[in-house]
């Protein structure tokens, strides 16, 4: 049921030669396998541009012990651990039932291993699937994820791969735990991504005072929500210096939770926005978020959402108050 | 398409306060309008709670009681931290974001008539919206047992119902279940009158154990409460070799089986698998659960 009417085409964007009826994506780990938001009545996968599937690994994987998740201030942290059937479980019995009509769907690659991402890349490939994720940025499993994300040449090994396994369209996810992550991008980017999801979440803890332990089974998690979009804004604008040239897009991500949120990613540098743990408290929030931005593309006289992207303008250096350069942290 | 019958299964409804009744141990009785979801309850479901706008997260909590009819769904819940603390601030005429009903029910068995019902502490609301389910269902004899050592939100009488089997000097009932025709019994360590000394689950092996053999084969244990009380249910229904479900708790983000976030570990005959609470469960096969 497509409660949220005809698609206003001023929405509509094209990413990497994809369709997307909104910039809006659904993001990897949030929606499960992207039947499981549509129990509720009134949510449609048709009001996202795109829907990133569960983080996939080649074998099954059980996950992290509980508690995987825990409120904080402004967001949650969280430690899955992948949990999932396995990519060819996924291919072979999920993707039949997803209805390629809706909406588009990317899977997200995840791995221990160079050569497991490209496996998984490779039988992916081999699959209606529409584009892939890699996943290199995954803060909560102890091989692979954010130990390769970190690292800019291990990055590149791992795109690398999965670029030899496969031409459908490649978005490399990056990780915030990093210190230079437009040269990471850069990095990626030589080595044949597509386009980049910018960010993952940022490694963080709870104590629970009474037991003196953590909270997090896995004593760590990844922290997203509100609390993280100051963060993922700037490396989305950071990441944005290295891909306009190439005109590379982003999916900008990290506390997105209304269209004023969305529309600040867009004119950072996204062509997409992905929404996660907003969803957790407002489970119908995307029909709002397309309006919210169909309503400012109207005031502001704006043909089509694709004209924001990147249309920040910086203030200049000598315009700060305090005479600071811009990239003085803080003061 | 081949499978989409979970679709549209869970509402979002912006529902008004009707009442809120504070008991004592900041426990407290909570009605608000939803009429989707009292339409589409059934026990053992719960519902996903906006409690303030201000937190991140919603909060889960059992449906206790519903009237389709009149179109609400009532909480029995204990303030424990920030967010149960917000919603008991709230009054007649304010509005709660509530997402549901979620989750797998209870699945009562005609061939097994006489149910026993286990709930601890707060674990006793999905226990009430059983009994009421099971009473308008002629086919069941359910008898409740309760366990708290904080007073029982409500003020507990003399049953007038029976139960062989009992120690005599257990007569103390809730009201709302006796006024039901359905027999419940009272347990606690802090000496309630008319309530049974000792663990609930200890209670339920007094009943169990006077029991004939023919009228053992004929019960179905059901059960929430804190997890060592569940713990404790289970070996009683082991010890008995009766089939027993138990409702779990976890901490929850998304509540529709979208994040992973809530499992629990169970064992299949596949071997060990992680399941979600909320949309797996959250009522389980207490032998999945529980260990020997
Ligand atoms: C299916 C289900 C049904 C429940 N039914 C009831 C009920 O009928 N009555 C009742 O009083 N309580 C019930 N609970 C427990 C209730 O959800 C928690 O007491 C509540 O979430 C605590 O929130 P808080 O902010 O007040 O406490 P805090 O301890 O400050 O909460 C911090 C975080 O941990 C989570 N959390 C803490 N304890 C629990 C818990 N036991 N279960 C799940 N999440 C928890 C909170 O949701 C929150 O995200 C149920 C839990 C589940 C999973
Ligand atoms: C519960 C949960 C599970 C996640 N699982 C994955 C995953 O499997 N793969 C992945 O690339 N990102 C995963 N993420 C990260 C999100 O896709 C997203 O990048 C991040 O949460 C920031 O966006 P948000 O603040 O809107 O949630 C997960 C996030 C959450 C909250
Ligand atoms: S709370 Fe998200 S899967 Fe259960």
């Amino acid at each position: 049921m497509d409660v949220g009417g005809e698609p206003n085409p001023r929405l509509s964007i094209e990413f990497c030669g994809l369709r997307f009826a909104t910039p809006l994506v659904l993001l990897s780990g949030c929606v499960g396998f992207g039947e499981e938001y549509t129990r509720i009545r009134g949510f449609s996968n048709r009001d996202a541009g795109a829907v990133c599937l569960k983080g996939t690994t080649l074998a099954p994987r059980l996950g992290n012990p509980p508690h995987r998740i825990c409120e904080t201030p402004a967001g949650m942290l969280n430690a899955i651990g992948l949990q999932n059937p396995g990519v060819d479980h996924v291919v072979r019995e999920i993707l039949p039932k997803l209805d390629f009509g809706e909406t588009r769907f990317i899977a997200n690659v995840s791995g221990s291993t160079v050569e497991e991402y490209y496996e998984v890349t490779r039988r992916f490939d081999d699959s209606p699937i529409d584009a892939m994720e890699i996943n290199i940025s995954c803060p909560n499993v102890k091989e692979g994820g954010v130990a390769f994300g970190n690292d800019a040449a291990m990055s590149a090994r791992v795109v690398a791969a999965c670029r030899r396994a496969t031409r459908k369209p490649l978005i490399t996810k990056l990780s915030p735990n990093q210190t230079d992550i437009a040269s990471n991008a850069r990095a990626c980017l030589e080595s044949g991504s597509d386009a980049f999801s910018v960010i993952n979440t940022l490694m963080g803890m709870v104590v629970d005072v009474e037991r003196r332990t953590p909270v997090i089974g896995n004593n760590q998690g990844g922290l997203s929500g509100p609390a993280i979009k100051p963060i993922a804004l700037l490396k989305v604008h950071q990441v944005y210096q290295v891909c306009r040239d190439h005109r590379v897009p982003i999916i900008g991500q990290g506390g997105v939770a209304g269209a004023q949120d969305a529309l600040e990613f867009l004119i950072a540098g996204a062509s997409a926005v992905g929404v996660g743990t907003a969803l957790f408290y407002d489970p119908l929030i995307l029909p709002k978020i397309n309006r919210g931005i169909a309503d400012y593309l109207d005031r502001h006289g704006i043909a089509s959402v694709s004209e924001l992207t990147g249309s920040l303008r910086l203030h200049a250096p000598e315009a700060s108050a305090c005479g600071c350069a811009p990239s003085h942290p803080g003061g | 398409m081949s499978d989409q019958a979970h679709r549209d299964t869970i509402f979002l409804e912006d529902a008004e306060v009707l009442s809120q009744e504070a008991y004592p141990a900041e426990q407290y009785f909570l009605r608000l309008r939803a009429p989707e979801c009292a339409r589409h309850a059934l026990p053992g479901g719960f519902a996903h709670l906006r409690c303030d706008p201000l937190l991140p997260m919603r909060r889960p909590l059992s449906i206790m009681r519903v009237s389709p009819e009149e179109g609400w769904v009532e909480f029995l819940y204990k303030a424990v931290g920030e967010g149960t603390r917000l919603l008991a601030a709230k009054r007649p005429g304010d509005r709660v974001s509530l997402l549901g009903p979620i989750g797998r029910p209870f699945e009562p068995h005609p061939e097994r008539p006489r149910v026993l019902l286990i709930g601890g502490g707060v674990g006793i609301p999905p226990m009430i919206f059983l009994a009421d389910a099971l009473r308008r269902d002629r086919r069941f004899r359910p008898l409740a047992l309760f366990g708290s050592e904080v007073p029982f939100p409500f003020q507990a009488r003399p049953s007038q119902h029976l139960v062989g089997g009992l120690p005599a000097e257990v007569i103390a009932a809730m009201p709302l279940l006796d006024d039901w025709g359905v027999p419940s019994r009272l347990a606690s360590l802090q000496g309630y009158a008319g309530c049974f000394s000792g663990y609930v689950t200890d209670l339920a092996r007094h009943w169990l154990d006077r029991l004939d053999a023919a009228a053992r084969a004929q019960v179905e244990v059901f059960a929430c409460g804190p997890h060592p009380m569940l713990a404790a249910t289970a070996a009683v229904a082991r010890d008995f070799d009766l089939p027993c479900q138990v409702s779990l708790e976890e901490f929850m983000a998304c509540a529709v089986g979208g994040c992973a976030g809530c499992v629990v570990e169970v064992r299949t005959p596949a071997g060990p698998a992680m399941k979600r609470v909320c949309v797996d469960g959250p009522v389980f096969d207490a032998y999945q659960v529980f260990a020997d």
